[in-house]
């Protein structure tokens, strides 16, 4: 059995989707207002901005691929189709931070820089919460976690990376990590539409994958925050 | 108590304009063509508009006039003697005067005496806000009957000599131009009433969610071109110096205007998880915003989540009448109303998305006889 996008919802299926989207809205709102995305919104973004962000999310990225891993594994034989979307994107992130560590290298950035930066407020409290949930049998809450996770790579790649390059003057071989998620639309869609499909069949599933969406959208939003925070 | 919407009407001045016809109206700047004109009209879909200017660029009707030939109009629809009127809600988003307020203006040339006035202050969706006060005060039973008259003069705007004295063509951008091509002129009215009278509209609710808290302004006039100047127009030592920066001029910032349409989503998704709207039973779907904008991948989602209203059931005139801001929602109400598509039973969904700084209104009604 392969997960795939279904003809249509269940109606709890689509009374999800609708409250992952309300989720999703209510974090690009949250992110609206956090400052260094400010900056970007209203053109005063710099150059020292983008190495900033750069330097705090790779912690979280470095991360990201541990907690995508322990997901999988914590996932049962009844859940093995489930178990093989998680492990296909693993496979797919778990060297981002490469990428985004040779960006920051081409901004001008020193490559032991950005390998020692800790990880700040917000990132601690995005991993240890995934760590957890991750852990837990069968977590099916963590679909909410990709749909907010999977969003922002979008918005970043389609709203933030030309946006980044226009106010600072870097070119595309620095705002690789950004566009990492650009290709990938629609197949990403239809596989969360499938996820949607064969989890959210009762009640129970749906208020933990919305909760865990809003979650990891607050602590996500943190994170940056703390990028103006931690200076 | 209950409210319903028994009469409407509408003023558009002068001919109908063709796309090769706007610059002869609202002329060229430096005598040059503009070379966004076709690229941003491709976009906004607008085939024909109406303006309140001539080719000289002199104003054929003031904004007052345009108000009160189409509450003339609605009136002139409804046995409501003009004097019984008990409440007068208007909005535009720039009166002929600074001040007094526009409701003042309007009720001076319609001759209506001893109303109760208000004028909404906004941009598009000041109309929904008018059009609820009125509804609202005749819910409380305070009045009998509430004329609503929402009207817009864009075009005065939008001369080629305002561009040229803020600096001509070396100081316009994409922001500066896009709504020349968008916006125009008309007026809009609606009659409220305490009783259903014949086939009309009840009120079944009215709700906005604004989001200014959480982003920044996306279309304005009273700041300069100079986005690190952070006065507005009435700090300059005189208007000519404000015009002069540019801070007189309407801009859009393009970059922003995707959150409109998400927002505008949001808003009806905050309403179908309130259970308020049902977007199953909606028969009509009147939208301030072209279809066209709800495409890809959040349309796919729209269906998916059972939020979707087909393509057939939305009703559209902008596309010959005009993006006449505020007044838009009422000029494509009438035209609805009017060419007899709502059937008794039929509900009715009206969305504003107002981009100025974020405002989704929408309102919603189901077609009754009396």
């Amino acid at each position: 059995m392969t997960i795939s996008r279904p003809l249509a919802l269940s109606e709890l299926g689509q009374a999800t989707l609708r409250q992952l989207t309300r989720a999703w809205f209510g974090f690009e709102r949250r992110l609206a207002l956090v400052p260094i995305v400010r900056r970007l919104d209203l053109g005063t973004f710099t150059l020292a901005d983008y190495q900033q962000l750069l330097l705090h999310l790779r912690p979280q990225v470095v991360e990201g691929s541990r907690w995508i891993s322990r997901c999988a594994s914590s996932f049962d034989r009844d859940h093995s189709d489930i178990r093989s979307v998680v492990l296909g994107h693993a496979n797919d992130e778990h060297r981002d931070f490469e990428v985004l560590e040779s960006d920051y290298v081409a901004t001008g950035g020193e490559l032991e820089t950005i390998r020692k930066q800790p990880r700040n407020i917000g990132s601690e409290a995005l991993n240890a919460y995934l760590m957890f949930r991750a852990g837990e049998p069968n977590p099916v809450g963590l679909l909410g976690a990709m749909w907010i996770i999977e969003g922002l790579g979008e918005k970043m790649a389609g709203n933030w990376a030309k946006r980044v390059e226009e106010l600072t003057g870097v070119g595309r071989g620095c705002t690789q990590f950004l566009r990492y998620h650009a290709n990938n639309d629609d197949s990403h869609m239809n596989k969360l539409y499938g996820l949607i499909d064969r989890i959210c069949t009762r009640q129970q599933a749906t208020h933990d994958v919305v909760l865990t969406a809003n979650v990891v959208g607050r602590l996500y939003a943190l994170q940056l925050e703390e990028i103006d925070g931690a200076q | 108590m209950k409210a319903f919407l028994t009469s409407t009407g509408s003023f558009l001045p002068g001919p109908p304009i063709d796309n090769d016809e706007i610059e002869n109206f609202l002329g060229r700047v430096e005598g040059k063509q503009s070379r966004l004109k076709s690229r941003i009209l491709k976009s906004n879909g607008i085939k024909t508009r109406h303006y309140a200017i001539d080719r000289e660029q002199r104003t054929t009707h003031s904004n007052v006039e345009m108000a009160v030939s189409a509450a003339r109009h609605c009136l002139d629809s409804s046995p409501v003697p003009t004097r019984s009127v008990g409440m007068l809600s208007c909005a535009t988003t720039q009166g002929d005067m600074v001040v007094p307020g526009f409701g003042s203006m309007v009720q001076a040339e319609l001759g209506v005496p001893g109303v109760e006035l208000l004028t909404t202050h906004g941009i598009c969706s000041s109309s929904v806000m008018a059009v609820k006060a009125a509804a609202n005060s005749v819910r409380l039973g305070e009045h009998r009957s509430a004329l609503v008259v929402v009207s817009e003069l864009a075009s005065r705007l939008l001369k080629s000599t305002r561009y040229e004295a803020a600096g001509g063509l070396a100081a316009m951008d994409f922001n500066s131009e896009f709504l020349r091509w968008m916006l125009s002129d008309g007026a809009g009215a609606c009659l409220l009433e305490s009783a259903p009278r014949g086939k009309c509209l009840r009120i079944d609710w009215i709700r906005s969610f604004s989001h200014a808290d959480a982003f920044p302004v996306c279309m304005g006039i009273g700041s300069p071109t100079d986005t690190t100047d952070a006065r507005t127009w009435q700090d300059y030592p005189t208007y000519g110096q404000a015009e002069a920066a540019g801070a007189l001029l309407i801009r859009q910032d393009v970059r922003l205007l995707e959150h409109m349409v998400k927002l505008g989503v949001d808003g009806a998704l905050r309403l179908i998880e309130e259970g308020v709207l049902v977007t199953a039973e909606v028969d009509h779907f009147l939208c301030h915003y072209s279809s066209h904008h709800f495409r890809g991948k959040i349309a796919d989602l729209l269906v998916m989540s059972g939020a979707n209203i087909p393509q057939d059931r939305w009703f559209t005139n902008l596309y010959t009448r005009g993006n006449t801001g505020a007044a838009s929602i009422l000029i494509m109400l009438d035209e609805f109303l009017r060419d007899g598509r709502a059937s008794v039973g039929d509900k009715i969904l009206c969305m504003v998305p107002e981009s100025g700084r974020f405002n989704t209104a929408y309102m919603h009604f189901t077609t009754v006889a009396e």
